[in-house]
C-alpha cells in the first residue's frame, strides 16, 4: 500500500493534538523547578524560608515574664512552649503594648491536649471534658502555669484510664489495681519520680491460678509449670484482659 | 441495590467489638470505593466478551459486538466519577497526569485508563461505525447531518478497499484491547492485593480473581442488556448467541469460583496470624454479604441455573427466563464480591483484635443515592450512545441471518 489510508490522517492528527496538549499542559502547569531536587517544587523550600515569622520561641518571652517563667519552669508544663498556648505572639515581643497575645480561656481549649482519648499513652492525664467538674473554667482550680492537683487523685483510674476501661469489662475486672502492682507512696501525685512496680514473674498470677489455690474459687486453674513453659504469663495473656483463646 | 441497604442495616447492630484503634472507628473507603472496581470490572468483562467475536470469532456472539463496545464505552465514561467524588480535592487530580509519581500504583491509573479509552475503545468503535456514520451522514436531514459530518473527521471514502482496512486495523485494535482490559481491570485488583499490611487484600491472587469476576461480571451484563434491548424494541432474540453467552458465563464462573475458592484454602492452610479475626468477620460482619449473597445466591445458585438452562431439555422460553434470573444474580454477587473485597479489609482492626462496622450514609457525597445515581448513569449514557450510534443497524442484516439460525437451531 503506497499510498496512507484517508482514515488514518484524522487519527494521527487528533493523536497529535491529545499528545501536544498534553505536552503544553505540562509545560505550562508544571512548576518549573519541579523534579530537581525529587518528587517536589524546589521552590517551595525557598517559599517557606521567606514565610513572615509569627513565633518569636520561648526564650523570647522570659525577657519580661520571668514571672511566668519561673513558676513554669518548674510545673508539670514546662515541657510546653508559651505560645503553644498563646498563640504566635512575635509581634508581641516587637510591641508588647499594641499587640496582646490571646489566653485560651475557655473549657474547649485544655482537652485537646487532656481530652480522653485512648491512643495517649499510659499514664497521660485525661479527663472526659463532660464530666469532669462542668460549668467551671479550667482555671478556677488549675493554674495554666502550674497545674498542681488541688488534691491527689483517688483512683489510679484518674490517669491510667484507658487500662482502667478495658479492665472493666475483662475477666479481672474484680481485681484492684494494686492486686499485682506495687505502689510507692506519693505516685498518685508524682508518677515521675514515685514509681509503680510491674509484677516481675509468674507468682502473681499463680497466687490464685495454681491448682489448689484456694485466693478465689472462681479463677480456673492450671498447672503453672507445665502451662507456662518457660514464658511469662503476659507473654501470652494481657493481664488487663486475659482471654483463654 | 436493596442489598446495600440490608446490610448495613444488618451489619450496624453489633457496632464495634474486641479493641480498634482508634483511627480505624470509621471507615475511610465507602461504597464509592465498592462502585468504582464494580465498574470497571463491567466495562473490562463486556469489551473482553466483545474481542471474543472479533478475534476469536465466535459468530453466534455477532449481535451483541457493538453493543458490548458501546455498553463498555457508557460504563467507561462513569467509572472514574466515584473516585473523583471520594477525593476531598477532586480538582487536583489532573495533576496526577503532569507529575506522575511512577513508584505509585495509584497515580499510574490515570494512564492506563486514558490508554484504555482513547486507544482501544474510541478508536475501535469509531473504526467500526465509520461506514455507518459515512452513510448516516449522506442520509440525514439538518443539523443532525453535520454532527455525523463531524464524526466522520473528514474520513469519507467508503470503498471496498477502505472498509477493508477499517477491519482489518479493528482487528489490531481489537487484540491490543484484550491485553489492555486485562491491565485495566487486573490493575484495581493489583491495588488491592499489593497493601502488604492487609492480610484480607494482600494476596497475589487478588488481580486474577478480580479479572474473572470482571469477565463473569460482564458477559451477565450483555445478557441483561441484549435480552433487555431486544424485549423493548420487540425483536426476536437470537438463541444461539443466548446459549453461547449463557455458556460463557457458566465456565468463567466456574474458574472465577475455583481460584476464590483456591485462595480461601491456601489462607486456611496458611493460617496466619490474622486467620481469626478473619473468620470472625466472616461468620459476622460478613455472613450476609458472603457466605448468602456472594457465594449462595450470587454464585452457586446462577451456575446450577445455567447448567440447568444450558444443558436441560427445556423450552427456549423458561431458558430465557432462567437465564435473565441467573444474570441478575450474578450482578447481585459480583458486586457483594466487590463490597466483601472493599468494605471487608476495612472492618477489622489491624490489631487483629477487634472488628468495626461500616454504617451507609443515605445522603451526602458518599451516601446511598450518590451511588445509585451512579450505577444507572451508564445506562443513560447507553441510551444515547445507541441512539447516536445504533448498533442494530447492522444487525438488520444480521436478523435475518439469525431468524434463519434460529428456525434450523436444535439446541
Ligand atoms: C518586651 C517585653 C515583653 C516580651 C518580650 C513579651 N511580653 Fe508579653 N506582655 C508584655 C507587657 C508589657 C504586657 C502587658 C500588656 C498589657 O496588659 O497592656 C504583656 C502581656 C502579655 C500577656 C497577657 C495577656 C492577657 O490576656 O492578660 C500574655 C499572654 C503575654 N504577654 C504573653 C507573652 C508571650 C507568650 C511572650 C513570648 C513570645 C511575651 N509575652 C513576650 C511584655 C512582653
Ligand atoms: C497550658 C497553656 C499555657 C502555657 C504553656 C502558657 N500559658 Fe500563659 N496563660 C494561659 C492561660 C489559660 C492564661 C489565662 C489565665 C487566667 O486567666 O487565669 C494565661 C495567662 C498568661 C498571662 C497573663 C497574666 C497571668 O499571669 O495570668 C501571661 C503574662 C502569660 N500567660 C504568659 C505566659 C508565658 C510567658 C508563658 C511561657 C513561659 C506562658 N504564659 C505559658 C495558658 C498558658
Ligand atoms: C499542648 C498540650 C497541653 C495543653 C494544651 C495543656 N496541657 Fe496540661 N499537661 C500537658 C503535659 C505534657 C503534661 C505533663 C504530663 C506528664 O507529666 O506526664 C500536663 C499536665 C497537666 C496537669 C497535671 C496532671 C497531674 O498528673 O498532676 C494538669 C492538671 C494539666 N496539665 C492541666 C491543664 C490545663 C488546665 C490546661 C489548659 C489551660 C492544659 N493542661 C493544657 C500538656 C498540655
Ligand atoms: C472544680 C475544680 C476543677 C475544675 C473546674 C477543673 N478541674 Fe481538673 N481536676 C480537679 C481536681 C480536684 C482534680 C484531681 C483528680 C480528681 O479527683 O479527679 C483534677 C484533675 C485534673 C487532671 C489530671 C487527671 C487526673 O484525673 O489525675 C487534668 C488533666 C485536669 N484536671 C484537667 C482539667 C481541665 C482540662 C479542666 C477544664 C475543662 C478542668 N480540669 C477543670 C478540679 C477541677
Ligand atoms: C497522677 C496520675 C497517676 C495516678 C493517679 C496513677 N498513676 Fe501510674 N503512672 C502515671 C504516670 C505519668 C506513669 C508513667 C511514669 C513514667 O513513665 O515514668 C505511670 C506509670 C505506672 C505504671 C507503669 C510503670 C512502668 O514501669 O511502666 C504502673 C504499673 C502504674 N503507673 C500503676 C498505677 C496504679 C496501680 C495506680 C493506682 C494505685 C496508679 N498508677 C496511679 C500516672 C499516674
Ligand atoms: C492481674 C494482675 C494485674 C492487675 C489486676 C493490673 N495489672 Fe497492670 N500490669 C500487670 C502486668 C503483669 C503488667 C506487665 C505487662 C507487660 O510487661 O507486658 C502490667 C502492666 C501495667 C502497666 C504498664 C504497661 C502498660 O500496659 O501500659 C500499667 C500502667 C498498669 N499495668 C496499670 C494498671 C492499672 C492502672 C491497673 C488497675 C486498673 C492494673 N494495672 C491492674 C498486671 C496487672
Ligand atoms: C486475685 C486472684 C487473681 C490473680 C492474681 C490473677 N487472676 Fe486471672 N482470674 C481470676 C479470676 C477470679 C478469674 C475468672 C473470673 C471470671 O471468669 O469471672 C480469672 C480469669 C483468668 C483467665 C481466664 C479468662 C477466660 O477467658 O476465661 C486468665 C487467662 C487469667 N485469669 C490470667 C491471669 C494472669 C496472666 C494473671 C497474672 C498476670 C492472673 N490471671 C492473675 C483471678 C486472678
Ligand atoms: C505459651 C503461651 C501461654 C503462657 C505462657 C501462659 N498461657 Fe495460659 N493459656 C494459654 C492458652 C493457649 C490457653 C487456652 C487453651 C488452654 O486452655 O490450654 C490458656 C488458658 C489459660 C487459662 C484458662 C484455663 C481454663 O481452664 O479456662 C488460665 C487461667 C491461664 N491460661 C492462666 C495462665 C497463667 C496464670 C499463666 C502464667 C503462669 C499462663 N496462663 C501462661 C497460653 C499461655
Amino acid at each position: 500500500m503506497s499510498k496512507i489510508p484517508q482514515q488514518i490522517i484524522p487519527i494521527v492528527i487528533i493523536l497529535m493534538i491529545v499528545v501536544g496538549s498534553f505536552i503544553a499542559a505540562k509545560n505550562i502547569f508544571v512548576p518549573s523547578s519541579f523534579g530537581e531536587q525529587g518528587h517536589f517544587r524546589t521552590e517551595a523550600i525557598q517559599e517557606n524560608m521567606d514565610l513572615e515569622q509569627v513565633y518569636a520561641g520561648a526564650d523570647a518571652c522570659y525577657d519580661c515574664h520571668d514571672d511566668v517563667a519561673e513558676i513554669k519552669s518548674d510545673s508539670y508544663h514546662k515541657g510546653l512552649s508559651c505560645e503553644v498556648c498563646h498563640g504566635p505572639a512575635s509581634q508581641h515581643v516587637e510591641a508588647p503594648d499594641e499587640f496582646i497575645p490571646d489566653a485560651p480561656r475557655g473549657r474547649g481549649y485544655c482537652p485537646l491536649c487532656h481530652g480522653y482519648n485512648p491512643s495517649r499513652p499510659s499514664g497521660f492525664p485525661q479527663i472526659n471534658p463532660e464530666r469532669h467538674n462542668p460549668g467551671k473554667a479550667c482555671m478556677s482550680c488549675h493554674d495554666p502555669h502550674n497545674p498542681l492537683l488541688p488534691h491527689a487523685p483517688e483512683e489510679c483510674s484518674a490517669c491510667h484510664q484507658e487500662i482502667a476501661s478495658v479492665k472493666i469489662v475483662s475477666h479481672h475486672a474484680t481485681l484492684p489495681c494494686t492486686q499485682c502492682h506495687t505502689i510507692e507512696k506519693g505516685h498518685k501525685t508524682s508518677p515521675k519520680f514515685s514509681k509503680a512496680h510491674k509484677p516481675i514473674d509468674n507468682s502473681t498470677c499463680a497466687y490464685c491460678h495454681e491448682k489448689g489455690s484456694t485466693i478465689k474459687k472462681a479463677a480456673p486453674k492450671i498447672n503453672v509449670e507445665l502451662h507456662s513453659d518457660r514464658y511469662l504469663c503476659w507473654d501470652c495473656h494481657y493481664p488487663h484482659y486475659p482471654e483463654a483463646f | 441495590m436493596l442489598y446495600s441497604i440490608i446490610f448495613p442495616l444488618l451489619n450496624s447492630m453489633p457496632g464495634l467489638s474486641g479493641y480498634v484503634f482508634p483511627n480505624e472507628y470509621e471507615l475511610h473507603w465507602s461504597i464509592l470505593i465498592v462502585i468504582y472496581p464494580y465498574l470497571t470490572g463491567l466495562v473490562a468483562g463486556a469489551f473482553i466478551l466483545a474481542s471474543l467475536e472479533r478475534v476469536f470469532k465466535v459468530s453466534a456472539l455477532k449481535p451483541i459486538y457493538r453493543l458490548s463496545l458501546l455498553t463498555a464505552l457508557s460504563f467507561m465514561i462513569i467509572a472514574p466519577l466515584p473516585l473523583l467524588a471520594h477525593l476531598g480535592h477532586p480538582e487536583r487530580s489532573f495533576e496526577m497526569f503532569l507529575t506522575p509519581h511512577t513508584a505509585s500504583a495509584m497515580a499510574m491509573f490515570g494512564f492506563v485508563y486514558a490508554w484504555y479509552l482513547m486507544v482501544v475503545l474510541l478508536l475501535e468503535i469509531w473504526f467500526d461505525y465509520r461506514k455507518d456514520i459515512v452513510i448516516w451522514s449522506n442520509e440525514k436531514k439538518g443539523i443532525v447531518k453535520y454532527f455525523y459530518k463531524l464524526l466522520t473527521l473528514g474520513a469519507t471514502d467508503i470503498s471496498e478497499k477502505a472498509v477493508a482496512f477499517d477491519h482489518k486495523i479493528g482487528r489490531v485494535i481489537t487484540i491490543i484491547g484484550i491485553p489492555s482490559a486485562f491491565l485495566l481491570h487486573g490493575y484495581v485488583g493489583f491495588i488491592f492485593g499489593s497493601i502488604k499490611a492487609n492480610p484480607w487484600w494482600s494476596s497475589v491472587l487478588i488481580p486474577i480473581v478480580f479479572l474473572f469476576s470482571a469477565i463473569v461480571s460482564g458477559i451477565a451484563l450483555m445478557l441483561l442488556v441484549y435480552m433487555i434491548t431486544s424485549m423493548v424494541r420487540w425483536t426476536t432474540m437470537s438463541m444461539k448467541c443466548l446459549n453461547k453467552l449463557a455458556e460463557f458465563l457458566l465456565y468463567a464462573m466456574l474458574i472465577d469460583f475455583s481460584l476464590e475458592t483456591l485462595d480461601f484454602i491456601h489462607r486456611l492452610y496458611e493460617s496466619e496470624e490474622s486467620i481469626s479475626i478473619l473468620s470472625e468477620m466472616i461468620s459476622s460482619r460478613l455472613f450476609i454479604s458472603l457466605i448468602i449473597t456472594q457465594i449462595i445466591i450470587g454464585s452457586l445458585m446462577p451456575m446450577l441455573g445455567l447448567v440447568f438452562a444450558r444443558f436441560g431439555k427445556l423450552p427456549d422460553e423458561l431458558r430465557r427466563m432462567i437465564y435473565f434470573i441467573s444474570a441478575i444474580l450474578v450482578q447481585v454477587g459480583i458486586f457483594s464480591t466487590r463490597w466483601n473485597v472493599v468494605i471487608g479489609g476495612q472492618l477489622f482492626s489491624k490489631s487483629l483484635r477487634g472488628l468495626t462496622t461500616y454504617k451507609l450514609d443515605i445522603f451526602g457525597i458518599e451516601g446511598l443515592l450518590v451511588s445509585i445515581a451512579l450505577l444507572i448513569a451508564p445506562i443513560g449514557i447507553l441510551w444515547v450512545l445507541t441512539k447516536i450510534l445504533p448498533p442494530w443497524n447492522e444487525m438488520g442484516k444480521v436478523q435475518k441471518e439469525v431468524a434463519k439460525m434460529s428456525a434450523t437451531e436444535s439446541v
